[in-house]
């Protein structure tokens, strides 16, 4: 139950980021898309909008909020879930209340603002689905914004980033059927997270060789990983030295796309922008050195039998 | 060069009904002679125009929302093993784009209409559509609930309101106008709906979806597109909706369209226990409505994910079946939702709808006005079309599989009592003729000389279900892409889009609009025409 950024715009009275810190990681957000723009139903821009910051702790982007709510670590679930059940009148136990941190008030003023907006949406950051709960966390969340469409209209969105992330999402899915964590080593796509997943693979050592694009694993991912990337041998296309760039057997320079190439990036809505480059560079597309290194691997005798 | 011959030739746009004769080929189109060419011996075989599909959904974000929301059905689909010819992929519900374009090819279609694009997410669309090989492809643009256009008819500014729709058609690189629920989606965004046409809609305050249906029908006429409005129906899936059917018939007030999915909009009774089919009533309303074709979105039992650009359709389901649920809504254009669905025989409302999708493609009188589609794959998989053919073709197959109907459905359908076998002319009409026609592709769906050269043999059989599913040869623009029932060659296929005419001071007017109700900017907004894989540009005569 999801939209495009511009119905955030348009039509947003409610806003909540749930585990995230907007003003710092997606600075652009609150001016372009969520809490400080005039939309067509919200003639009034930010004095149309409420803005409700939930997190472990007070971050910058609670200067920008109209309510704070403190959670304690890890209770994000309970939380989500004790959300669920007021919002359908159920009673809830008062002990799993105090566990969250919040009290009953301001759960039920939540609940109660969730479900008389007039259009609410929940933005979702890692501080959500990158700690304990993980993906029970994400769902949570997404069974609430659900349920809320009973009583009124209600979105949620997860706050990605990383560069075009969403784009490389994207492009697996409509190539592969799946996200991510696929593997084509039986010659199909199979899918199976903590098994084909990067940092499994690299943790347990399956893998002999590593094409790192557009991703700095280097600086982000566990150290077992790293210490496989840098024993094993590791291509990086990157238009500047990275960590990862660091600890690999090859470097190609390529070029910055949007900057001296061009290409498209996918929102975190995963609406598509064209990239036009406004200069010229030395160095080649990423695309560029793909195709070649496919068009050399192809030079290679096939292994498969003649005819297949 | 190319000669296919001792064949019988099924060409019903020609006239040619079974006649063993040969068909020659040069240069990619259907020629009179040819001479030193390569011969295919089609000796006991069938030769058809090759299939033409005026409504799938195969590329888009919307689509491919779906994939991702399924993991648990790809598990269960045919892997396509990667070699040399072909790219690793996955069959099921919702095949990968390179899958997509072998399954379709492998089963003798070579031209698919993927029916909603909206022009926000159009470039990604032309994305999947350039890996989607072999296929010629055409696209519609949803528009029923484009918010620009429906202030414009709020306001009754139709002359500007043609040049907007004309603006977009090019914009988004398109082919067609879709309509999908019209006045239903826009009131989706405020969590409501519009089902019957004189509804009111959430945040209008005049227009009405009658007027909507109407206004859009005549737009597309005035701009003399080669398809008409494209037409999801208001009031999909319910009870008793084929009131709002005859009724956005009679709305549509001469004007030219196609009404997709027929099958979902075709049910009598008042609620889930008692649905029925009307498709009686529909069918004979159709026969009389010359203006009109349509397709039937027939249903197959077995596990699926319907993905439409219906939103609040797709909540409701939602919460008929608590299963999972997926929306998209796209900012100004449309909606969408994504809701994975098991079609069983033993549910009396699914056991209707099976019924009735046959039902209408039998009722029907003109085959050249209704088409096989499953509405993939909201009904079924695409790939599944040969199964439908059987049902059409062998009576006795049909009763045994009325078998299967519960007895308390039986007496709501009329299936039963339904004796006509679809030969093996009409077939060709209904896959291929008919679409190519009401598509306005002239040079598709035909052997005539000067046709393109899209062709499928296949092994005359009274299995046709294995028939259909099996061609022995398929010809693509000329090249011969399956051989003795292989996949031989990988061709790349081409986009027709249209380019209608409109007032170039229309962008005047849009910019503004565009840059205070949008999130992006309006020079990024239309899609470049080198991102359509294989354009080919068609202008209406103004």
């Amino acid at each position: 139950m999801s939209c495009t950024l511009g119905e955030v715009k348009n039509r947003a009275d409610l806003i909540i980021y749930w585990g995230g810190n907007p003003a710092e990681c997606h600075p652009r957000h609150f001016t372009k898309y969520t809490i400080m723009q005039k939309g067509k139903y919200v003639p009034n821009g930010r004095k149309g909008r409420t803005m409700v910051l939930v997190d472990i702790r007070e971050t910058p982007s609670a200067k920008a909020a109209d309510l704070f709510l403190q959670v304690r670590p890890a209770k994000d679930f309970e939380t989500l879930t004790i959300l669920r059940a007021l919002i359908k009148g159920r009673r809830v136990d008062a002990a799993a209340v105090a566990e969250t941190g919040l009290t009953l008030e301001q759960l039920e003023d939540l609940a109660h603002r969730m479900k008389t907006c007039r259009f609410g949406v929940l933005f979702f950051g890692m501080g959500l689905s990158m700690t304990r709960g993980k993906h029970m966390n994400s769902a949570a969340a997404l069974t609430l914004a659900a349920e809320l469409n009973a009583f009124t209209k209600f979105v949620t969105m997860p706050m990605r980033g990383h560069g075009n992330v969403t784009g490389a999402d994207v492009v697996m899915r409509y190539t592969t059927a799946y996200p991510f964590g696929v593997s084509l080593s039986r010659g199909y796509p199979r899918f199976n997270p903590g098994e084909f997943s990067t940092i499994d693979l690299l943790v347990r050592g399956d893998v002999d060789a590593t094409l790192v694009l557009g991703a700095d694993p280097g600086a982000t991912m566990p150290q077992p990983a790293i210490d496989h990337l840098a024993r094993t041998p590791t291509i990086v296309l990157d238009p500047k030295v990275t960590h990862s760039s660091r600890l690999a057997r090859v470097h190609i320079t390529t070029a910055a796309t949007g900057i001296t190439a061009p290409g498209t990036v996918y929102r975190m809505d995963e609406v598509p922008l064209p990239l036009r480059p406004p200069l010229s560079g030395p160095y080649p597309s990423d695309e560029d050195v793909l195709k070649r290194i496919v068009a050399a691997v192809k030079r290679k005798p096939a292994w498969e039998p003649a005819g297949v | 060069m190319l000669r296919i011959t001792g064949g019988k030739v099924y060409d019903p746009a020609n006239n040619i009904n079974g006649e063993v004769r040969d068909v020659c080929i040069s240069g990619g189109r259907v020629v009179a002679a040819v001479e030193d060419a390569r011969t295919i011996d089609a000796t006991g075989m069938v030769v058809f125009p090759g299939g033409v599909d005026v409504h799938t959904h195969v590329a888009g974000a919307a689509l491919n929302f779906a994939r991702g929301l399924i993991p648990e059905q790809h598990r269960q689909a045919a892997p396509i093993i990667h070699s040399r010819l072909r790219r690793a992929g996955l069959g099921g519900s919702t095949p990968t784009t390179f899958a997509t374009g072998y399954l379709y090819a492998g089963m003798g279609w070579t031209t698919v209409n993927e029916a909603a694009v909206p022009i926000l997410s159009a470039k990604h669309t032309h994305e999947e559509l350039h890996d989607t090989p072999i296929v010629d492809k055409t696209c519609c643009v949803l528009m029923a609930n484009n918010e620009i256009l429906l202030d414009l008819m709020e306001a009754g500014e139709w002359e500007r309101a043609r040049h907007v729709m004309a603006w977009q058609v090019w914009a988004a690189k398109a082919y067609g106008v879709k309509a999908v629920n019209p006045g239903g989606v826009a009131a989706w965004k405020w969590g409501k709906d519009a089902k019957q046409l004189s509804d009111p809609i959430a945040g209008y305050s005049n227009i009405t979806p009658g007027q909507i249906v109407a206004g859009l029908a005549r737009l597309v006429d005035e701009l003399k597109l080669p398809h008409p409005l494209h037409l999801h129906c208001n009031n999909l899936g319910a009870p008793g909706n084929v009131t709002t059917t005859l009724e956005t018939m009679k709305t549509l007030e001469g004007n030219r369209a196609h009404l997709a999915h027929l099958q979902y909009h075709a049910y009598g009774g008042d609620d889930w226990s008692n649905i029925s089919s009307a498709s009686t009533t529909l069918a004979d309303a159709f026969n009389a409505c010359p203006n009109l074709t349509t397709d039937a979105g027939a249903v197959l039992f077995g596990n699926t994910v319907t993905v439409t650009a219906d939103g609040p359709w797709q909540h409701l389901l939602y919460q008929l079946t608590g299963k999972k649920w997926a929306n998209l809504d796209v900012e100004n254009e449309t909606g969408c939702g994504v809701v994975p669905y098991a079609y069983k025989p033993g549910s009396p409302a699914n056991a209707v709808q099976w019924a009735v999708g046959l039902e209408l493609l039998l009722l029907i009188t003109d085959p050249w006005r209704v088409f096989l589609t499953t509405d993939h794959p909201n009904g079924a998989a695409f790939w599944r079309y040969p199964e439908v053919i059987r049902l059409l073709m062998d009576l006795d197959f049909r009763r045994e599989q009325l078998k299967a109907i519960p007895d308390k459905v039986l007496k709501r359908i009329i299936l039963p009592e339904l004796t006509r076998q679809y030969t093996l002319s009409e077939i060709a009409v209904i896959t291929s003729a008919g679409p190519a026609r009401a598509l306005g592709l002239s040079h598709k769906g035909h052997l005539g000389v000067g046709a393109d050269a899209d062709v499928a043999v296949y092994n005359e059989s009274a299995d046709v279900a294995h028939m259909f599913s099996y061609p022995r040869y398929v010809i693509k623009g000329g090249e011969v892409v399956i051989e003795e029932g292989e996949l031989r060659n990988v061709v790349e296929g081409r986009g027709f889009v249209v380019k209608p005419a409109y007032d170039e001071t229309v962008e005047g007017y849009l910019r503004p609009l565009f840059q205070q109700h949008y999130t992006m900017s309006f020079d990024n907004y239309p899609v470049a025409p080198e991102r359509v894989h294989g354009l080919q540009v068609v202008e209406p005569a103004p």
